[in-house]
This record gives structure tokens, C-alpha cells and sequence, in this order.
């Protein structure tokens, strides 16, 4: 370690003198050489989670329900559709057959049938925030999950973001929404490492990382402002997140997690890659995020989202869906699967949904129209009670006949799992008043929590 | 208590003080004349009661708190939970160690305090002791609800209530909650054959499953109370009991010290007169428990902090406060004398407190901070260097008046009014008018044009964009509700929101306040206007009202804590409200103004939040406060004349720089609390400092940040957005993030933006390096100035020196591979990368992205 040498004579009451307690260290986290902390966090890599986290796959479009989870086979022949159900093993619970995967491991999920409520909108606002978009906001909108936990519990560790969303900036913009932190503000916005700003700062570019350690030096030697002088926190928080932000750029948790190369290949392999291409105006068909997510979550977020393909068939729904199906069959079994290995099933909770489900009546264009009347949840993790369907819907899939779920009671079920009452817990909007994260008439799911 | 075997007569100790509630203020130091007795030391101390009054006690379960201070040389001493208490005759009250008198018989009695050697008496009568005194609901029942937290925003008191049972919120409808209580559920929740059978005193007290817990043990008065209103009969009281017009704390304030104790007493008093003890009913909630705590039973104890801090105490809709100011005690001899308002009011409570303050900042330090807080931007090169070597002694005067007359300042002020008076421009044709209101903002600003001229112009505003900008603000806040809560929390620091469902739980507001305030909106007539996208704006006529939907009364306009207005038909109701908030004895309009200059230019109001100026949020100088918005008044509301009164002030040039004592001063400005710069400014001033330019959609070239007229412009702008400008959606300068995260840092060190400003062609590492004339040492002197606007010290000088010196020796290409000999950087890459990295490692520096 260096000292520059003090000036001297300008000693503070402290005997301190400006520049006598500066140190310069080796590039890299708090004095440790790179390869001490590579070698002592790899001893970590399967500690168990000391926290609890969400991992939300949005299904940007509004997925048939009637053709995944959800099948109808009593329905008329224009409303049935074209896939048989197969059994699972959960005796009970039969799921589209292009789902065998998930039909292997049944016991681990839990499907919803019977979502209402939705306000049928192309966004993915409600699945993020439990709040429907329409109708009064507060000023600045609501804030979704992530960003309440990022304000609620902050970061687990230095270097790793609370929250962050995997999505690509997509045409259609709102299918690519990370989750919005509305009146919480930008210091709860979701790191987002794939799209805008945030994508881009976070590759090392246009420099060498010798040219940056050079910087990061001569940042060092400059930069004497004592920071105790702010009590309000906010140069040490800086000084924080500059040594963060090197972290990120060089090698760090947060770089780490999103970079798959460190992974077993055979766990790459059985996530599987899809596509990075974007699918029309909605979001890539990326299984690897899968994966992503897992590591993240691991490596100390909260909240992970992404958006997987487009769902929105008005034409060639069957066709669309033997491409999609196997995939997300594919993905989120893996996720869970992984999650279950690893012992990490009881404190990240899973869930896969969209913004609506789908007509009944199968359209001339071999579709499926917006149906906001009722949809389809998949949950897995979080410790929840699996193996199990809550609720049902009519004899065509198009309404819900018993225990309707509302997606606020989706939000107070999954704060539950995060370890907070949603219903007892408030954050304040911009006019200071107090707002509950979820209404009190909305109990976690019973079935699941109880 | 030991019992005192001495005579009666010698002990009738009685203090001559005036009658009545005794009222300290801060200033007040002097001890006050003692009776004498030979049992007296001396070197005994004065000992006061909170109130002199004699003690009268009505019924068996009648309390009274005693408040005993003695007054000790340096000050007042609570030692209410010390001091010894007896009673003669036995029989009539006994006294508990924490002053709590309580009621066995009738009759008259002495109680006699006894602390380090001095006495004092007081009398004491009580009546009824033997009779069951009715109870009343709404006096005495309901306030257990409310400090028990059991009618709260959290639980019962919601509007949906909580599993199946509903209060009042904080207990503001009595009649509806008594109706709860003994009619709902076909009256499940009373046990009248056996009270504390009662499912209501079963779950409060959790000997049934109750989420909200234990709350009311069987032992404790409460319980007790509720027992026996039950078997009184769950009576509500009479249509002719008089009701609480307000209560009073003792004492009101006291400047106390650290990890000192101070026991409250609250009194209700009521419409016929009367006044109740209700010290052990009333809730109580510390402002800030890092200054001091408060127990449920009054008693107030001080954390380590110094400073002013309150406490909240709540009875039925009336809120009171406490003030305590703890003081650091060390010695304050460096405060330079200053005929400037707010020094003589800031130096006046450093003394009290005994808190030095930190030593004037340095000319460098002056100047960038006035720089930026008048005109929105940092000095340039000339300025600096023009103001380091100007001996004239009033150059801060001047530069302060140089800087108020540049349109920088209207540039910088326009954005701060702009964002809370919501200029969105939410579609394209938007623009006119969202251009036209900044623009009509920044001039009234440059003219400085009065302030309450300013208002009434903006409140008051009708017709169209094209002759009177100021009615774009009816585009964005649309309905009467958005627009009396704008300006109630913009212009007179009201935030009434809460108000509009049920009485404010922290203010004297009622829901009738809040519609009446309405009613000032409720003629704003909307007609489309020439132009797609804008309307005009006009008073409808009729009879101005708004409907409070719980009383279903239509009520006429009516100012906060005025009278109901009765207007004529074809007037406009905004001009009266205009004719309120500007004139000169308005408690509200002057006081919210200066108190958010206040916050703009030392970061913290004298009440904070700065628009949150209510009863419970006591300011920390409110002679500060009061001084100012009097001499604001006065001055013709001259903005101009306010920061320069501010700016002028010794309080605002201290440096930064903690000394021994005032590192954790929060709210004495003993030193200036630095804060990171706007997101404008930080922009603009990157800029500048590397030669760039921005480029914003429709506006010239060379713009600044500060300059952007309305909130589209940050989604052009990633580093904007990042660093937080506000979307303008809402009335509080809130909105605007200050503070710093990961994306921010990112972004500074390794972004695309930031490297094109610091590698372009043009770019002041590439300009330094042209001109061969200036050595290293002139170059680097230059960055220091253009971005700290002072000369960089020798160590400094060094540091950078070397860094050139080693970053431009190309290597010897003997010791490099052949991959690494193609990547060596040309020569002129060479002379200039090393100033690209000084550049970008002094913008990453705390002392650039903070004012400090």
C-alpha cells in the first residue's frame, strides 16, 4: 500500500492531516489482489441464501391459458383447441402435453386457474406492481416489487443490485418493463444490464482495464474531500458505488453472475440457450436468463425479472405455441430443478405469468384473442405449499367458476414468502402519506402459505 | 416517602409566582423568588410546580400529573421522577414516585415536594371520591383506542377496518365508533353480565388469538376504565356535555441537556370552562427518536444529540407539542459580530447551545457555492481567476448582486419553479404551452417581479396559453382536488391531502377544511382552445362550493382557518383565495416561502420538509422563521432581496469543514452541509469543464441542462434520468433524487457520454494539449480552476505532473511483444490520453460532484 506523502502544516484538530490517511490500494475491492477474493468467494458458491428473493418470468403478451396449464377438454371443438393433456405427477392435475418436463415434476409447482381482474392492457404494470394501470395513480405511479424491496430491506451485499430486470428494450416498450420504482425514485429504479444506459456502462469499453486501474489511481490521489464532512451519508455512499462501479467493470459478483462461462456446462446445457433475437415487438427468447437469474439471486438480489418471448397470438396460436411451449417447458423446469439442488427452493419464490389470458373461442386466424377476464399463474419456490391447482374455470376456460385470485393476493403470497406483511407494511408516496403495499382484503393465498 | 414529622405550619412553603400556566421560552433563564422557611439550606434550590393552581379532584379515578422543575444556576431541571412526595393528612391521595396523584377520599390535603434540601407545597381538594362518576365515551373511552394504536391507519382505523371490526380513525367519529362498539354484530362484542368477558377487552387484552397482540393488560388503568364503562352501561355521554376546544402541554418547551428527563402534563379544556388532566389518555409520538423518546405515561427522555427536537402529543383531534432543545455546552467565542437577520438569529442559539461554529470558507469555496445556489452553473475560468485576485473587501457583496441580476439565475430558478408547478409537455403540441409557462416563469424571475404578484397571477389565471401562460397548469393538475392540494403544499406548506377522507391525523385540518378550501377551485370552467391541446381557462359563474361527501354540506369557499366566504355569483373565487394568501398577515405564505429558500440554499428547511409546515413539525428558529417572512413581507416579497439577505449571511460562507464539536450538526448550521449537485448542474458543469456541448431535441445548440424548459427533455438525456431530475408529477421539490447509487458511478466512469466528452477533438484535454505554450503545470492549474474554481496545491501538482510524465514515455518497444508494439497508441494519442484520464478522475471526485 502507498502513502502520499502529506503536505504538512495543515493538520486538522484530530492531529489528521488532509491527505495523511489516504491510502491507495490495489485495483480491485478493499486491498484484497483479485484472485484472494476469487479464490475466497468460490469457497462460498453454495453457502445457503441468507436471503430471500423473487424471480418473476413475464410471459409479455398474454399466453393461452387454455393451452397450457389450463386445458379444457369437456369445451367444444372451436374452443378446445388442438393439444391433448397429459397426466402429471400429481395424480389430478393434467397439463398440455407439450409440457412434459414440468409434468415430471408436477410436485414442485403450483398453477392458478382462476386469475381475475386483469385490466387488459398490453404492459406488464399489474404483473409487476399488483395495481392495475388504469384508473388514478399516485403521483408517480406505483412502485413495483422489486423497487419496494430495494427501499424496504437495500442491498444484501456491496456490489449486487436489489433488483434488476434482464429484458431487452423491446418495440413494444411496455413488454420489456423491468418493474418501474414509480414514487419510491431512481435510487430503487431496477438495474436493467440489457437495455438503455445501464447495458451500456456496464461493459468496460473504449479503454483498457490498465488504463482504468491508471484512473481508479489517480482517482485516489485526488480525491481528499474527507466524507465525513456530509453526515447525510451520501459521499460515502459514493465512494461506495465508485468502488462498485470498478468492481462491476473489472471482475465482481454482480459481472460474475451474468457471465454463464463460470457455470457447469452441463447445467448451461439443460437450461438451454434460445434465442437473443427479439421476438416481433416483444422480448428475446432467452433460456440462459434463466440461469442468470439463479446466479443473481445467489450472488445477493432480491428481484430478478425478464421477459420471455411474445405471447400475443391473434393468428397461429398452436403453431406459435409447439415453438414456445417446449421452451419455457424447458427453462423454468430447469430453474426449478436447479433451485431445489441447491437448496435454494425455500427462499426464492418463482412465478411465471402474463398480462391476460386468451379468448375461447378460436379465431379465424387459428387464434386466440385478448381475454382479460381470466388467466393462468405458475408458481414454484418461496417455500410454498406445491402439488396443487387453485381454482378452476368454466367448462370453456373462460371464466373463473371457483376461487378467484385477484393479482394483488399473487403480490401479498409473494411478500409473504419475502417475510413481509404486505398488508401491515407501508411505504410513503411523494406527499408523505403512507401507502400499503397490497390492500387489506388481499390475504396471501391460503393454500399456499397456510 | 418517609413520613415528615414537622409541624404543618413550617411547612407551608409557598412559592410567590403568578398564577396560571407558567410559560418558559428558551431565553428565559432566571430563577424565580423562593419563599423562605428555616428548614431551607443554603445552598437550596428554587423548586416551581408547572402550574400553580390548586388542585382540584373530581370522582374516584381522577389523575393528576405533577411536574416538578427546579431551577439550578445554569437552568431549569425536571425532577419530577427525584423529588420525594408526601401527603398530610393521609387518606385523601396518594403520590406515586413519578409524580402521578391519585384519588383514596374526600377532603383537603397538602402535598409537600422535597428535593436536595428544598420544599415545596401545593394544595390539593377532591370531591366525589365516593360516587361513580359517568363515564363519557368520546372524553374518555376512545383515547385509549388512540394511544393504544388500536384505531391507527395500520389496523382498525383503516378505512376497511381490520378483520371484520372498524374504527374511526385516531378516534375522529366518536358516534360512529360507539355504534361499533355496543350496536354492530348485534352487539357481540360487549359482555355486559361480565365485562371482562367482553370480546373486545378479551382480544385487546390477547387472551384470545389478536393480531394486533396484547395491548391492555388487566392491571393497567385503562383495562380498568373500559370495565367500568361497561358496567355503567356503555354510555356515550350527553347531548349537553361540553366538549374539548383544546389542550395545553406543560411544559410547552424547556432547553434541557443531554440524557436529560422531562415529564409532561396534557390538559383538555373544555367549551364550559373546565380542564381535565389527561396526561396518562393522550398519545404521544417523538418527531425524532434519534433526539429524544417519549413512554407512553409523558415522560420524555433525550438522546445525545444536540439540537431542537419535539414531541407530538394527540387527544381526540387536538394535537399539541413539546420543544426541547439540548444544548452541547462547549465554549462559543469565535462568532463575529453581523448586523445580518439570520446571523443574529443563528448565533443566538449557537450560544444557547454552546455549539461553535466551523470558520468562514475560503474565497474558492465561496464563490462556487454562491455560483452555483444563485445561478445554477459553475464559475468559469475568467470568474474565478477575476475573484481570487479581486482585494476589493466587498467582492462576495458584489458577486452575489452579479450573479442575481444574470438571467443564470432566472435560468435556474425558472427550472425549480417549472418542476413543482408540473410542467409536462405529455404530447406534442404540448410544447407551446409547457415553452410559454417556463417562459413566463424565468421573466417574472429575471424582473423580479413580487412574489405575491407573482402567485396571484399564477392562482388567479384565465384564458389562454397565448396571452396568459400561467393557465398550462390547469392542463396538467386537472381536477380540484389536485389543484387545491398543489397550491396548499406549494404556496402555504399545507399538505392537506390526508384531510380529504377524515380529520389530518398531525394537524388541526378537518374534512371541512378541506372541501371548503375546494370550493376556491370549484368554478375553473374549461373550453377548447384554438389550439390542439390547449383549452381555456375561465370562471364559470355560480355559487362557488364542494361537497364534503361525509356531512354531505356544500360548502362555500373558506381560507385555512378563516371564516366561510359568501361570494357573488360571476365572482372568481380564486381571486379571494389570491386576496388571502397575499395579504401581509396570512401565517402561511411568506413563512413557506422563505422556508424553501431557506432549504435551496442550506439543504434542510427551518421546518423540514420544507412544505410540511405543520403544528406538529415546530421549526428550529422560528424567530429565524418568523423574522424572515416578516421582513420578506416588507420588503414588497422582493425574491432578489430574500437571497441576498441569505447569501450575504456569515451562516451561509462558514465552511464545510467540521471543527471539534459540530460533525453531527444537523440542524444549527454551524457549518455548511454539503449536498450533490443537481442533475443539471452536474451535466452542464461536466460540460463545461470538458469543452462539451448537449444536443436536445427543438432547442439550440449549446443549451444547458438548466436551461431545458419542461420534463420530456430527460428521457433525451440518460445522464439526466440517472442522476435524477424530476418527472415533475408532483408538488414537492422531493421529487428530485439527490442522492447516489450504483447506475450514477457507472455511468461516470465508464460511460460512452462521458468518454466522447472527454476524447473528442474538440474536447479540452485535445485543446490543453494544441496549445504548446502552457506547461504541465499552467495546464493542470487550469483543470483545477475551471472545476474546483481554485489553484491546485503543490502535492496536487505533483501527483499530476507525475502521471504525465510516466502515461506519455512510450515504452521500450524491446520489453513489448508484438501484439502489444500494435497496440501502443500514436503520439498523438500519447500527449493527450494522459489529460483525458486527469479530466475524468477530477469529475469523479467528491469535491466536484458535491456543493460543498
Amino acid at each position: 500500500m502507498l502513502t502520499i506523502a502529506a503536505q504538512k502544516g495543515q493538520a486538522f484538530c484530530d492531529g489528521m492531516t488532509r491527505r495523511g490517511f489516504l491510502k491507495i490500494g490495489t485495483l480491485g475491492l478493499g486491498g484484497a489482489s483479485l484472485p484472494q477474493i476469487l479464490r475466497a468467494e468460490s469457497k462460498t458458491q453454495l453457502k445457503p441464501l441468507d436471503h430471500k428473493a423473487v424471480i418473476m418470468i413475464f410471459l409479455a403478451g398474454g399466453p393461452p391459458h387454455q393451452d397450457m396449464w389450463d386445458l379444457k377438454t369437456e369445451a367444444p371443438s372451436e374452443v378446445r383447441g388442438e393439444f391433448n393433456p397429459i397426466k402429471t405427477n400429481v395424480p389430478g392435475v393434467e397439463i398440455c402435453e407439450l409440457f412434459p418436463q414440468m409434468a415430471t415434476m408436477m410436485d414442485k409447482f403450483s398453477i392458478i386457474r382462476s386469475m381475475v381482474g386483469a385490466g387488459g392492457g398490453h404492459d406488464a404494470v399489474q404483473c409487476l406492481t399488483g395495481r392495475k394501470p388504469q384508473g388514478p395513480q399516485p403521483p408517480g405511479g406505483w412502485p413495483s416489487i422489486g423497487s419496494v424491496l430495494s427501499k424496504l430491506s437495500g442491498q444484501t451485499r456491496p456490489g449486487v443490485p436489489s433488483f434488476l430486470g434482464l429484458s431487452p428494450k423491446c418495440k413494444h416498450d411496455q413488454w420489456g418493463d423491468p418493474g418501474q420504482s414509480g414514487f419510491l425514485g431512481p435510487s430503487h429504479a431496477a438495474f436493467s444490464p440489457f437495455r438503455g444506459g445501464g447495458k451500456k456502462d456496464m461493459v468496460l469499453k473504449d479503454i483498457s482495464i490498465e488504463r482504468l486501474a491508471d484512473r481508479k489511481a489517480l482517482l485516489n490521489s485526488f480525491d481528499n474531500f474527507r466524507r465525513e464532512v456530509d453526515h447525510s451519508g451520501a459521499m460515502e455512499g459514493l465512494d461506495t458505488f465508485t468502488e462498485q462501479a470498478f468492481g462491476v467493470l473489472t471482475s465482481s459478483r454482480l459481472a460474475r453472475a451474468l457471465d454463464l462461462s463460470a457455470e457447469d456446462p452441463k447445467v448451461i446445457e439443460r437450461y438451454g440457450k434460445g434465442t437473443e433475437k427479439l421476438t416481433a415487438d416483444g422480448p428475446w427468447k432467452r433460456l440462459d436468463q434463466f440461469l442468470m437469474a439463479r446466479r443473481l439471486v445467489e450472488a445477493g438480489a432480491r428481484c430478478v425479472t425478464l421477459g420471455f418471448s411474445r405471447w400475443d397470438w391473434h393468428g397461429g396460436n398452436f403453431k406459435r405455441a409447439r415453438e414456445d411451449f417446449p421452451l419455457l417447458d424447458q427453462g423454468i423446469t430447469a430453474l426449478v430443478e436447479d433451485l431445489h439442488n441447491r437448496g435454494l427452493d425455500k427462499d426464492v419464490s418463482v412465478i411465471v405469468w402474463g398480462e391476460f389470458g386468451r379468448t375461447p373461442k378460436i379465431n379465424k386466424d387459428a387464434g386466440r384473442d385478448h381475454w382479460p377476464k381470466v388467466s393462468t399463474a405458475l408458481l414454484a419456490g418461496g417455500g410454498m405449499n406445491h402439488g396443487q391447482v387453485i381454482g378452476s374455470t368454466t367448462r370453456d376456460g373462460g371464466e373463473a367458476n371457483s376461487r378467484p385470485v385477484e393479482f394483488p393476493e399473487v403480490f401479498s403470497t409473494l411478500y409473504h414468502c419475502l417475510g413481509i406483511d404486505a398488508r401491515r407494511t407501508t411505504v410513503n408516496d411523494l406527499s408523505g402519506r403512507p401507502r400499503f403495499l397490497v390492500e387489506s382484503e388481499h390475504a396471501p393465498i391460503s393454500e399456499l402459505v397456510g | 416517602m418517609k413520613p415528615i414529622l414537622i409541624p404543618l405550619c413550617s411547612l407551608l412553603v409557598i412559592l410567590t409566582v403568578e398564577k396560571g400556566v407558567s410559560e418558559e421560552s428558551l431565553t428565559d433563564q432566571a430563577p424565580v423568588a423562593t419563599g423562605s422557611s428555616p428548614q431551607q439550606s443554603p445552598e437550596a434550590v428554587a423548586l416551581q410546580w408547572s402550574s400553580e393552581d390548586a388542585i382540584t379532584m373530581t370522582g374516584p379515578h381522577d389523575l393528576h400529573q405533577l411536574v416538578l422543575t427546579s431551577h439550578e444556576g445554569d437552568g431549569k431541571k425536571d425532577v419530577t421522577a427525584i423529588a420525594e412526595f408526601s401527603v398530610e393528612p393521609s387518606g385523601i391521595v396518594t403520590v406515586s414516585p413519578s409524580g402521578l396523584i391519585r384519588v383514596i377520599g374526600n377532603g383537603s390535603a397538602t402535598i409537600i415536594a422535597e428535593y436536595a434540601g428544598s420544599l415545596l407545597s401545593r394544595a390539593i381538594k377532591v370531591n366525589q371520591a365516593d360516587k361513580q362518576l359517568p363515564i363519557s365515551f368520546p372524553n374518555e373511552i376512545v383515547p385509549i383506542f388512540t394511544r393504544h394504536g388500536c384505531n391507527g391507519g395500520g389496523c382498525h382505523g383503516k378505512a376497511e377496518g381490520q378483520n371484520g371490526f372498524k374504527l374511526s380513525l385516531l378516534g375522529y367519529e366518536p358516534q360512529d365508533d360507539h355504534g361499533y362498539l355496543v350496536r354492530e354484530g348485534l352487539g357481540r362484542r360487549i359482555f355486559r353480565a361480565s365485562p371482562t368477558h367482553s370480546l373486545l377487552l378479551l382480544k385487546a387484552s390477547g387472551e384470545l388469538p389478536h393480531q394486533g397482540g396484547s395491548r391492555l393488560t388487566r392491571s393497567s388503568d385503562d383495562y380498568k376504565t373500559i370495565v367500568r364503562w361497561i358496567r355503567q352501561g356503555l354510555p356515550y355521554g350527553s347531548a349537553g356535555d361540553s366538549l374539548v376546544t383544546r389542550i395545553s402541554v406543560e411544559p410547552r418547551e424547556r432547553l434541557t441537556r443531554a440524557k436529560a428527563v422531562q415529564q409532561l402534563r396534557v390538559v383538555a379544556h373544555f367549551s364550559d370552562g373546565s380542564s381535565k388532566d389527561v396526561t396518562r389518555i393522550a398519545q404521544y409520538e417523538a418527531n425524532d427518536e434519534e433526539m429524544a423518546i417519549v413512554s407512553d405515561k409523558g415522560l420524555v427522555t433525550m438522546q445525545e444529540r444536540t439540537g431542537s427536537t419535539s414531541v407530538m402529543i394527540r387527544f381526540q383531534e387536538h394535537v399539541g407539542v413539546f420543544r426541547a432543545t439540548i444544548p452541547l455546552g462547549a465554549p462559543v467565542d469565535n462568532l463575529p459580530s453581523s448586523d445580518n437577520l439570520v446571523d443574529q438569529h443563528i448565533f443566538t442559539k449557537l450560544r444557547t447551545l454552546g455549539l461553535p461554529p466551523s470558520s468562514l470558507s475560503d474565497d474558492s469555496t465561496f464563490l462556487r457555492r454562491a455560483t452555483i445556489d444563485i445561478a445554477g452553473r459553475l464559475p468559469t475560468l475568467d470568474e474565478t481567476d477575476k475573484f481570487l485576485a479581486d482585494t476589493d473587501p466587498e467582492k462576495r457583496t458584489l458577486k452575489i448582486d452579479q450573479l442575481l441580476a444574470s438571467t443564470d439565475y432566472a435560468d435556474y430558478f425558472a427550472g425549480k419553479w417549472a418542476a413543482i408547478l408540473r410542467n409536462k409537455r405529455t404530447s406534442a403540441h404540448h410544447a407551446r404551452g409547457s415553452f410559454a409557462f417556463h417562459s413566463w416563469i424565468r421573466n417574472s424571475l429575471h424582473h423580479n417581479v413580487p412574489y405575491n404578484s407573482f402567485v396571484r397571477q399564477f392562482v388567479a389565471a384565465s384564458g389562454e396559453v397565448g396571452n396568459n401562460p400561467p393557465v398550462i397548469w390547469y392542463r396538467t393538475v386537472k381536477d380540484s382536488k389536485e389543484q387545491l392540494q398543489d397550491v396548499a403544499q406549494i404556496f402555504l406548506g399545507q399538505r392537506l391531502q390526508c384531510a380529504q377522507c377524515h380529520h389530518h391525523p398531525y394537524e388541526k385540518w378537518s374534512q371541512d377544511d378541506y372541501y371548503g378550501f375546494e370550493a376556491f377551485f370549484s368554478k375553473v370552467g374549461r373550453k377548447p382552445g384554438a389550439q390542439p391541446g390547449e383549452e381555456v381557462i375561465f370562471n364559470k359563474i355560480g355559487v362557488a362550493s364542494a361537497k364534503n361527501p361525509r356531512s354531505g354540506r356544500a360548502l362555500p369557499p373558506k381560507p385555512l382557518g378563516g371564516t366561510e366566504l359568501r361570494l357573488a355569483q360571476h365572482h372568481d373565487p380564486r381571486d379571494s383565495l389570491a386576496d388571502w394568501m397575499t395579504n401581509e398577515d396570512n401565517p402561511f405564505f411568506a413563512r413557506m416561502l422563505v422556508n424553501r429558500y431557506w432549504k435551496h440554499f442550506f439543504g434542510r428547511g427551518i421546518v423540514d420538509p420544507e412544505d410540511d409546515m405543520r403544528v406538529t413539525n415546530p421549526p428550529t428558529h422560528p424567530e429565524l422563521l418568523d423574522a424572515l417572512a416578516q421582513g420578506f413581507v416588507e420588503s414588497g416579497y422582493d425574491l432578489k432581496g430574500l437571497v441576498r439577505t441569505i447569501c450575504n449571511s456569515t451562516t451561509y460562507q462558514l465552511s464545510s469543514n467540521p471543527n471539534a464539536f459540530n460533525l453531527d450538526d444537523r440542524q444549527n448550521y454551524s457549518r455548511f452541509y454539503p449536498r450533490r449537485l443537481p442533475a443539471e448542474i452536474l451535466l452542464d458543469g461536466i460540460n463545461t469543464v470538458t469543452n462539451a456541448k448537449e444536443k436536445f431535441s427543438g432547442q439550440p445548440q449549446g443549451i444547458r441542462a438548466v436551461q431545458l424548459p419542461d420534463d420530456q427533455f430527460t428521457k433525451e438525456s440518460y445522464f439526466l434520468s440517472v442522476f435524477g431530475r424530476p418527472d415533475m408529477n408532483s408538488a414537492c421539490e422531493c421529487e428530485r433524487a439527490d442522492d447516489v447509487n450504483l447506475a450514477q458511478a457507472l455511468h461516470l466512469v465508464n460511460s460512452t457520454n462521458i468518454r466522447n466528452k472527454l476524447a473528442s477533438d474538440n474536447a479540452r484535454a485535445a485543446l490543453l494539449v494544441k496549445n504548446t505554450e502552457f506547461s504541465d503545470e499552467a495546464r493542470i492549474s487550469e483543470l483545477y480552476r475551471r472545476a474546483f474554481s481554485r489553484a491546485p496545491g503543490p502535492d496536487e501538482l505533483n501527483v499530476g505532473i507525475r502521471y504525465l510524465n510516466r502515461k506519455r514515455t512510450p515504452a521500450d518497444p524491446s520489453t513489448l511483444s508484438e501484439e502489444a508494439k500494435k497496440k501502443q497508441p500514436s503520439p498523438e494519442a500519447l500527449a493527450r490520453e494522459p489529460y483525458e484520464d486527469l479530466i475524468w478522475a477530477l469529475l469523479n471526485t467528491k469535491e466536484f460532484l458535491f456543493n460543498h
